[in-house]
């Protein structure tokens, strides 16, 4: 059998595989194979509205064979050379036996161990946070400090920083280099002044390109015992920002935590078709980014969510297919629109978190609240929230996830489209004394208390 | 609706780029107004395709496929009317990319798509652009309108330094400047003194015809915001 390619042999395909052009690997080829994948396996029409959470592990499994079938067929376009990326039977069933199961991440007694699960699986889904909203700079350390500091919180990435020293910082511009170097930095002190100084840590959300990313693994910023995030512009697409990180992270001796969402609506079309090519772009990753983690998310653009009824079902599957059928430590993410202090935000987050930790899926991170847009738009409590939500629902059978989603549903799902944004963190937390603001606290304890009703094992 | 307007309906619709230019052609052979085969072929086609998009039962790479069969098909029966003498004008010409650093294009090729449908000549510069470029193409093509878009927060400071070397170059009158994207608030589009904001696709056209519309020059006038979040 045929080994994984190594670093040197996927960098050759990024140059000199077949060519394609962007507009005929974004109009043709993922589409024309995700439709012939949806045919040849009959998964048409698939999508329950009514049952969000998929309960038949045999579709589960077919469709983990059109994603399968896809990976091979298409491999990925690196975007800057217009060429494709192919992988072979052999090699991809060698990278996806040969990719980890456990991973041990951070160090010390802050230490987690990440390990592969199953649908239902008791052993609880991991939990990081933020995602990458906008933070001010005079409230990133103390916000990021009380992120830390909820101790349900497993995995620490913080929100992103736009400034430094009052300097816009970036792409492509030495103040990004500089601001992440800084943030790297910052992430360290934080940590250890949470008193969790080996708490695993993701960085870098804020490099946008491949130079922010050296602030992974170097002295004294982010340590090799963290996640290398390093993100592809869409599914079954990369360029060479993204090589750039892997080869760094490599270089590091890192661990990379990869990812892009299928996007329903995008160029796979159905909640089917994403659901097909973000199984498809899962596997690739593993052989062609040497990732270590991740895989498995997924975006409606139609309502820049994913916690719609589709978006679940499409979640879910995705989940049941790659947990079921692989080692992978795969990774979703809740997509919630409403914002800190809302009731909205909180039951969003029970959905989507819930389905993702009950389908299988090894960690996830979040919350993207007010859909990630707006700046300070971002509380520890939310993280506190959605870790809570990822751990208690892990063991849960998913036929009461479904029950659950059900009645969770209906007291959102009218405002996906409008969503209630909410308010900044200033007025719903104590950045200095680290505990949450009483009405925002009231809303919590509210929720909290009607997930329990629901069924949530808290 | 004729058969020849049917057809290229159809043409459209499908994305069928080759077939929607034969019966373009064969539109002209046949002596109809072009102005009648734009309107029932091509626009009714888009707007269909529009709305089969938000229900659902359409999806992008549909959109994309029928907004090129769109564009050959007008470009076709716009240069019957300029030969005719007729007036053959497009809506604007617009210069379209995502700002330097960002690599993510699916909403840039709705715009594009949609734009291009509604008679807007578009320049798409693609992805990742920075300042420089949008501004040299806008001068080459004497654009009405420059369209930057970002899904990345870190980027959004180059809209800002797009619309400050305009003003730097003393031309920021001569072109109008419009902001998409996820992390891009109507907000933000006041602070920078852009000229507009629309939250979808759609609206952008909605947008763009009404800064045609408009008598002020770039950055005179409040921006114009569209279907904004609160």
């Amino acid at each position: 059998m045929k080994q994984k390619p190594d670093l040197i042999e996927i960098l050759r395909r990024s140059r000199e595989g077949e060519y394609c052009s962007a507009h005929d690997w974004d109009l043709k080829k993922i589409p024309k194979g995700v439709k012939s994948m949806i045919k040849k396996y009959g998964l048409a029409n698939s999508v329950d509205k009514d049952n969000p959470v998929n309960m038949d592990m045999d579709l589960a499994d077919t469709f983990y064979k059109a994603g399968y079938e896809l990976a091979l067929e298409l491999g990925m376009l690196n975007e800057a050379r217009d060429r494709i990326v192919k992988i072979d039977q052999d090699e991809l069933d060698s990278t996806l036996h040969l990719a980890p199961s456990e991973l041990k991440i951070g160090f010390g007694q802050d230490q987690r161990v990440m390990r592969s699960r199953t649908p239902s699986d008791p052993t609880p889904m991991l939990f990081g946070s933020s995602l990458g909203i906008t933070i001010s700079e005079d409230v990133w350390p103390l916000l990021t400090e009380g992120i830390a500091r909820q101790l349900e919180v497993d995995i620490l990435e913080g929100g992103s920083l736009c400034t430094i020293n009052g300097l816009d910082a970036l792409p492509n511009d030495p103040s990004e280099t500089l601001l992440c170097y800084e943030q790297g930095r910052m992430h360290r002190q934080i940590r250890k002044k949470a008193g969790r100084e080996g708490m695993p840590g993701i960085g870098n959300i804020s490099a946008v390109t491949e130079f922010g990313q050296f602030c992974y693994g170097t002295k004294g910023n982010f340590y090799n015992t963290d996640l290398s995030l390093i993100l592809y512009p869409s599914e079954m697409k990369i360029n060479n920002q993204t090589l750039h990180k892997v080869v760094h992270t490599l270089a590091m001796d890192g661990m990379i935590f990869a990812g892009s969402p299928g996007m329903i609506g995008g160029m796979p079309g159905t909640p089917e078709g994403a659901v097909i090519s973000s199984i498809a772009a899962s596997l690739l990753q593993y052989a062609i980014l040497f990732a270590s983690v991740g895989g498995g998310e997924l975006y409606d653009i139609r309502y820049l969510s994913n916690v719609n009824r589709e978006g679940l079902w499409a979640l879910s599957m995705t989940h049941q297919a790659l947990s079921r059928n692989t080692h992978l430590i795969t990774h979703g993410i809740a997509n919630q629109v409403s914002g800190p202090g809302t009731k909205e935000l909180l039951y969003e987050t029970l959905a989507g978190v819930a389905v993702i930790a009950a389908s299988g899926a090894a960690f996830s991170t979040g919350p993207r609240s007010a859909g990630g847009k707006l700046n300070d738009y971002l509380s520890p409590l939310d993280c506190r929230w959605c870790a809570e939500v990822a751990h208690a629902a892990s063991g849960m059978a998913l036929s009461d996830v479904n029950e659950l989603v059900k009645q969770v549903l209906p007291k959102f799902e009218s405002t996906i489209k409008s969503p209630n944004i909410g308010k900044p963190v200033q007025e719903v937390w104590d950045l200095k004394n680290f505990r949450p603001l009483p009405e925002a606290e009231a809303v919590y304890d509210q929720v909290r208390k009607e997930a329990v009703e629901f069924g949530l094992p808290l | 609706m004729n058969d020849i307007t049917k057809k290229l309906y159809e043409a459209v619709i499908e994305g069928e780029e080759d077939i929607a230019l034969e019966v373009a052609q064969k539109s002209i052979d046949s002596g109809m107004d072009p102005l009648t085969t734009i309107k029932e072929g091509i626009q009714a086609a888009m707007d269909e395709m529009g709305e089969r998009f938000e229900e659902g039962e359409a999806f992008l790479p549909e959109l994309m496929l029928a907004g090129d069969a769109a564009t050959c098909a007008m470009d076709l029966l716009l240069e019957k009317i300029k030969a005719d003498g007729g007036d053959s004008s497009d809506a604007g010409t617009v210069v379209l990319g995502v700002m330097s650093g960002d690599h993510h294009d699916i909403g840039k090729n709705l715009v594009k798509a949609i734009l291009s449908a509604n008679s807007f000549k578009v320049i798409d510069l693609g992805i990742d652009v920075g300042v420089k470029k949008f501004i040299e193409t806008a001068k080459q093509v004497k654009a009405d309108i420059i369209a930057c878009s970002t899904l990345i927060t870190t980027s959004l400071p180059y809209q800002k330094e797009l619309i400050d070397t305009l003003a730097a170059m003393g031309i920021r009158n001569q072109y109008k400047v419009i902001l998409g994207g996820g992390p891009v608030t109507p907000q933000w589009t006041k602070t920078i003194t852009a000229d507009g904001y629309s939250n979808t696709a759609s609206e952008c056209v909605v947008l763009c015809k009404q800064l045609i519309a408009q008598e002020t020059a770039g950055g005179e006038a409040d921006p114009i915001i569209i279907g904004a979040i609160s």
